[in-house]
């Protein structure tokens, strides 16, 4: 159907010029698109005006970043995807969490520091998250959300990521901190998974940050304020026993069927 | 040149998937002088033209894999648009933000025009429509553009791009009677 004409030289040489008029230029435009042949005609009668030098030029750029950035199998590409987070400041955070956490144990007595830990923790996720997705977290997030299944699912694979990283290493961390009163070094996983999908579920209508902001500033306040002294107490009674974690199971499912039925929202997002 | 001269874009675009450098260089050698002179047409800064054509392609090298099904012409054409609207926005970020909208549907004259585009018999008609409404129709209905980025591209309010759209299918529809005096209604 398309194929019915082919660009003469002539006309091929006009466009590369910028003297062809608007209309016929259109029309050859939407041609180009699908036709091959033409293709080739058109751009070499670009090389052959004064673009040709900047053609070259930028020919030789392209195929440097080639060389350098050679293609990586699909899985290595799953990780990339996964990870502006993961591969940025955010492991950092982590690691001084963690790290923090352990100074704080051979210092001061183990249950108050597995209890910060255990305060800090599923904020840790929240930011991770806040920072994969989004125009500030990707130069490519425009191209990346508007292709198919880019929105949600991309979303969704780095906060595997983010939590694929996160989960090990603040709960091996608190295993490390003997428990002496302290909720138990997993007791975090549930609150920090339904903080996590509760920031997803809110980042359509708010955006990420502003999300991950609500979501972490909720937990801390509700932790840490009104008096820092009795963290423990109340972490406690976040954390501990089976009413507890049910209702932070409670609190994972309903987030994550929020998400489910805002799904379509993160097509219209960027 | 190399020896990749016969195969079609499709294989090109395989080969560069798999890694290799002399399809990207073939792909490269075959779309980028259209897809500079159709940048050039729609950016007068040289040097914003010259940024998004390398991106363009350092992005199908990246990317190359995820291509399915689509015309790799009209597919490399969705990148380098996408591009261009990004660097004008990054241009004007300083300037100030934009207000969020959705993106309009492309109405059925759009569609005819888009019809007609390759057979030549719009083209007149096109010439009839003033420059800044033709602008417009270029953005959305040949270059793809949602209403969002065609006024990020055009450096004009999204209000401002609905309105010449609207008008410039009134214009178009009044040009098209004059052209084809029976009614439009035929199978276009």
């Amino acid at each position: 159907m398309s194929r019915q004409w082919h660009t003469s030289e002539a006309q091929a040489a006009r466009y590369a010029a910028g003297s062809l008029p608007e209309p016929d230029a259109w029309s050859l435009e939407r041609h180009l698109e699908s036709c091959a042949d033409c293709a080739s005609r058109v751009s070499a009668a670009v090389r052959a005006t004064a673009a040709g030098a900047v053609l070259a030029d930028v020919r030789a750029a392209v195929l440097a970043s080639a060389v350098r950035e050679v293609p990586v199998s699909r899985f290595a590409r799953l990780l990339w995807a996964a990870g502006p987070a993961v591969r940025g400041a955010w492991s950092a955070a982590l690691l001084v969490v963690a790290g923090a956490a352990l100074l704080l144990g051979q210092f001061r007595g183990a249950p108050e520091a597995r209890t910060l830990l255990l305060a800090l923790a599923p904020v840790v996720p929240v930011a991770g998250v806040a920072l994969s997705y989004g125009p500030h977290a990707d130069p490519l997030h425009e191209l990346a959300a508007s292709t198919p299944g880019g929105g949600l699912r991309l979303a969704l694979t780095r906060t595997a990521g983010v939590l694929a990283v996160s989960l090990p290493v603040l709960t091996l961390t608190g295993l490390l901190l003997p428990a002496s009163g302290a909720p138990a070094a997993a007791a975090w996983l549930l609150p920090g998974l339904a903080l996590t999908l509760a920031t997803l579920a809110l980042a359509p209508l708010t955006g990420f940050r502003t999300a991950s902001a609500v979501t972490a500033c909720g937990w801390l306040c509700a932790v840490l304020a009104p008096s820092p002294d009795e963290i423990g107490a109340r972490l406690a009674r976040c954390l501990d026993g089976a009413p507890a974690q049910s209702a932070w199971g409670a609190a994972v499912a309903l987030s994550a069927l929020l998400l489910a039925a805002r799904r379509t929202a993160y097509d219209r997002t960027h | 040149m190399g020896g990749h001269r016969e195969k079609d874009d499709g294989a090109l675009l395989r080969a560069v998937a798999a890694g290799d450098q002399a399809a990207l260089a073939d792909l490269y050698d075959r779309h980028a002088g259209w897809l500079h002179a159709r940048l050039t047409r729609r950016c007068a800064d040289p040097e914003v033209v010259r940024e998004v054509l390398q991106d363009t392609f350092v992005t199908v090298w990246r990317s190359a894999a995820g291509h399915r099904g689509a015309e790799a012409g009209g597919w490399l054409w969705t990148i380098a648009a996408r591009r261009l609207v990004d660097a004008r926005r990054a241009q004007e970020r300083t300037a100030r933000g934009a207000p969020e909208a959705e993106a309009a549907a492309v109405p059925s004259a759009e569609d005819r025009v888009l019809a007609g585009l390759e057979y030549g018999d719009v083209g007149t008609a096109l010439d009839r429509i003033s420059p800044e409404l033709r602008e417009v129709l270029r953005a959305t209905v040949v270059d793809g553009l949602t209403t969002r980025e065609t006024a990020r591209l055009l450096g004009i309010p999204e209000g401002t791009v609905k309105s010449r759209a609207r008008r410039a299918r009134t214009e178009l529809r009044a040009a098209l009677a004059q052209l084809n005096p029976s009614p439009l209604g035929g199978p276009a």
